[in-house]
C-alpha cells in the first residue's frame, strides 16, 4: 500500500485516481499545493501528483523547494499538462514524471505503477561506491531473520585505512573504496549469485551477506584478492618498502603496514537474532577480534545461543 | 600529416579488432557457462588486443580507480563475471587481413611468454605486469596499420626494399613509430605509468624513466623471440641488442642461455595456439 497525494481543482481527474487506485493505495485529494504541503511535510508521500492546468503560479517553485530537500527529494512527482500546455523546463520544474489532461485511464494506471516500480528500485546507495547504504541493510537483513532464513552476515573493514588517507589525500582514499567495493560484490556474486547481498556501511567498512556453508571461503577470497590487488595504489617506492610513513591517531609519527582486511562474521544457524542491531553488533565484535588478531584475516562468531 | 594531427587521430580509435581465430575461441569461451574467471583470464591473456579492451575498461574514469590496474586477473575481479562476457561479446576482426598479423599476434604472445621467464629469473617482483607489457608492446603496430592501412603496407614494403627495420621506415613515414604511437593510445586508454612506459620504450629501454628494467626486460624477450623464429614481428632480419639493456638487467651469459632454454619449452606449448582450431 502506497500514498498517493494528488492535487487538482478538475474533480473528472481526481474521481478517477480515486476510482482507479482507492483500493490498492491511499489516496488523498488536495485542491491546492499549500493545503498538501501539511499533509507531505508530516507524512511524505510515494506520489504526488500535481495539476498544473489551472494551477497558482507559485507552484513549481513549491514543488521545485520540495524536490531540493533531501527528505522529500525521493517523493516521485508527476505532473499534469494540459493538451497544448507547454512544460517548464526540468530545471525550472523538476518533476520525474508526466501525463496529459484528461489522461487516458490504462495510460494513467501505467504511470502510476511504473513511478511506484521505479522508486521502489532506486535503493538508496553511496555515492562513491553505488551500493546499497544502511537503509537497504537493515532492511534486507531485518527481513531474513523475519522470514527465518539462515545466513551469514560478514563485516569488512580495511586495516591501516586511515593513516593510508592522511598520507595520499581523501582522493586516493577514495579510490581504493570503490576498488573494495567492486571487488567484494564481485568475489560475493561469483560465489553465490542468487542470494547474497553486498553493502556499504560507509567509510571503510562493507557488509556482506552469504549463506553460512560458504562464508569462510568466499571471506578468505575477499582477503586475499584484496592482498593482490591494493599494492598498486601505493607509490612505487613505499610499495618496495612494503610500508608508508604517517601518523597515528594520536598524532605519533610511525610507519604502516599495505592495508588488509578484517572480516568479522555471524549467522543464525546456531543462534537466535531478534533483530538486525543485535546481529550487526556481533559481527561488529568479530571484525575488531579480527582486528586484535593482527588484521589481514576473518574471524566468525562460533557461540551457541 | 604533422605529428599532434597524427596523435589526435589514433587517439580517437576506440577498440581494436582481433584475428579471426581468436574470435572463433572467444564465442566458445563465452558460449560456455560454466566458464571460470580463471579460464577466461587465460585466453584473455593469449591476445594483445582483448587485453588492452580489459584494461582499457578497468582503468576507466566510470570505475573511479584510473591508471591503477595493469593485471588481467585483478581485472576480472574488479568487472566481474557479467560485465567480462558483455565486453567479449562486442570483440570484432580485422576486416582486412594482412597475413602478417598472425605472425604479429605470435610475436607479442612469444614476448610476453619471454618477458615472464626473464621477469622471473630476475626476481622482478610483478612478473604478470611485465608480461602483459610484452604482449602490448607492439600495440601500436595493430593501431597503425588499422587506422592507416595502405600506408602501412607501404611502409612494410618499402622497409623490405631498403632493407631497413620496419621502426625505421615508420618513422621515416609518420615521423613517429609504433612505440610512441602505442604509448599515445595506452596513454589515452587510461593504463597505468608502468605500462605505457614499456610500450613507449622497448626500442630505447635505457630512456625509460621510472620503467627502465621492465622495459630493458621487454626489449630482451623482443629480440630473443625474434631471433628464434617464434612469430613475425613484420621484419625479415633481428634488431641488433640494445647494449645498455643487457647492462641494466646484468645478465650473464649462463642465465642468458638458460632462459632461452626454458623460453624453448614454453614456447613450443603456445606454438600452435593461434594456428589450431579446437
Amino acid at each position: 500500500m502506497k500514498s498517493i497525494v494528488a492535487v487538482s481543482r478538475d474533480v473528472a481527474f481526481t474521481s478517477m485516481l480515486e476510482r482507479l487506485f482507492g483500493e490498492k493505495h491511499k489516496v488523498i485529494i488536495f485542491s491546492s499545493l499549500n493545503l498538501a504541503l501539511d499533509y507531505i511535510y508530516n507524512s511524505i508521500p510515494d506520489i504526488l501528483l500535481v495539476d498544473f492546468v489551472q494551477a497558482n503560479p507559485s507552484a513549481a517553485t513549491v514543488v521545485s523547494d520540495l524536490k531540493s530537500d533531501s527528505i522529500f527529494g525521493q517523493v516521485s512527482v508527476i505532473g499534469v499538462f494540459g493538451q497544448d500546455q507547454e512544460m517548464p523546463h526540468n530545471t525550472v520544474l523538476p518533476i520525474d514524471d508526466y501525463l496529459r489532461c484528461p489522461p487516458d485511464e490504462r495510460e494513467l494506471e501505467a504511470r502510476i505503477e511504473l513511478c511506484i516500480g521505479r522508486s521502489d528500485r532506486v535503493v538508496e546507495t553511496n555515492p562513491l561506491t553505488r551500493l546499497p547504504g544502511n537503509i537497504t541493510i537493515l532492511k534486507q537483513i531485518q527481513h531474513r531473520l523475519e522470514t527465518s532464513v539462515i545466513f551469514a552476515m560478514a563485516w569488512i573493514d580495511i586495516d591501516y585505512f586511515k593513516p593510508f588517507n592522511d598520507k595520499y589525500g581523501f582522493a586516493r582514499g577514495d579510490e581504493v573504496l570503490k576498488m573494495l567495493g567492486r571487488l567484494v560484490l564481485n568475489t560475493v556474486r561469483q560465489k553465490q549469485p542468487q542470494g547474497s547481498f553486498v553493502g556499504h556501511i560507509g567509510g571503510d567498512d562493507f557488509v556482506f551477506i552469504v549463506n553460512h556453508e560458504i562464508m569462510e571461503e568466499v571471506a578468505q577470497d575477499i582477503i586475499d584478492n584484496f592482498r593482490s590487488i591494493i599494492p598498486t595504489f601505493y607509490d612505487s617506492e613505499d610499495r618496495a618498502r612494503g610500508c608508508i610513513e604517517s601518523v597515528d591517531r594520536e598524532g605519533t609519527h610511525r610507519t604502516f603496514p599495505i592495508m588488509g582486511l578484517s572480516i568479522g562474521m555471524t549467522h543464525n544457524s546456531q543462534r537466535q537474532f531478534k533483530h538486525y542491531g543485535e546481529m550487526a553488533e556481533t559481527a561488529s565484535e568479530m571484525k575488531k577480534f579480527a582486528k586484535m588478531c593482527g588484521g589481514g584475516c576473518f574471524k566468525t562468531d562460533k557461540r551457541v545461543v | 600529416m604533422d605529428i599532434q594531427a597524427l596523435r589526435l587521430q589514433i587517439e580517437r580509435i576506440d577498440t581494436l579488432p582481433t584475428v579471426p581465430s581468436v574470435l572463433k575461441k572467444l564465442l566458445k569461451v563465452i558460449e560456455n557457462p560454466k566458464v571460470s574467471l580463471n579460464e577466461i583470464g587465460s585466453f584473455i591473456t593469449s591476445d594483445p588486443v582483448l587485453t588492452s579492451r580489459v584494461l582499457k575498461l578497468v582503468n576507466s574514469p566510470v570505475y573511479g580507480f584510473p591508471g591503477r590496474i595493469s593485471s588481467v586477473s585483478q581485472a576480472l575481479i574488479l568487472l566481474g563475471m557479467n560485465v567480462v562476457r558483455g565486453l567479449l561479446l562486442g570483440v570484432s576482426v580485422f576486416e582486412v587481413m594482412q597475413k602478417s598479423m598472425i605472425g604479429l599476434w605470435e610475436h607479442s604472445i612469444g614476448t610476453a611468454i619471454t618477458a615472464r621467464i626473464i621477469a622471473q629469473q630476475k626476481g622482478i617482483p610483478e612478473p604478470e605486469e611485465v608480461s602483459v607489457a610484452a604482449l602490448l608492446h607492439d600495440i601500436g603496430k595493430v593501431v597503425l596499420s588499422l587506422k592507416f592501412p595502405d600506408e602501412y603496407a607501404g611502409v612494410i614494403a618499402d622497409a623490405e626494399k631498403k632493407g631497413t627495420f620496419i621502426f625505421e621506415a615508420e618513422k621515416n613515414h609518420f615521423s613517429v613509430n609504433h612505440a610512441e604511437a602505442g604509448g599515445w593510445i595506452a596513454q589515452k586508454w587510461n593504463f597505468p605509468r608502468s605500462l605505457v612506459e614499456v610500450i613507449e620504450y622497448h626500442h630505447k629501454p635505457s630512456l625509460s624513466k621510472t620503467m627502465v628494467v621492465q622495459s630493458s626486460i621487454v626489449h630482451l624477450a623482443d629480440i630473443l623471440v625474434r631471433a628464434k623464429g617464434f612469430g613475425y614481428a613484420g621484419d625479415n632480419f633481428v634488431p641488433a641488442l640494445n647494449p645498455a639493456a643487457l647492462q641494466i638487467l646484468n645478465i650473464s651469459e649462463a642465465e642468458l642461455s638458460g632462459i632461452v632454454l626454458e623460453m624453448d619449452s614454453a614456447l613450443s606449448h603456445a606454438d600452435d595456439f593461434l594456428m589450431q582450431d579446437d
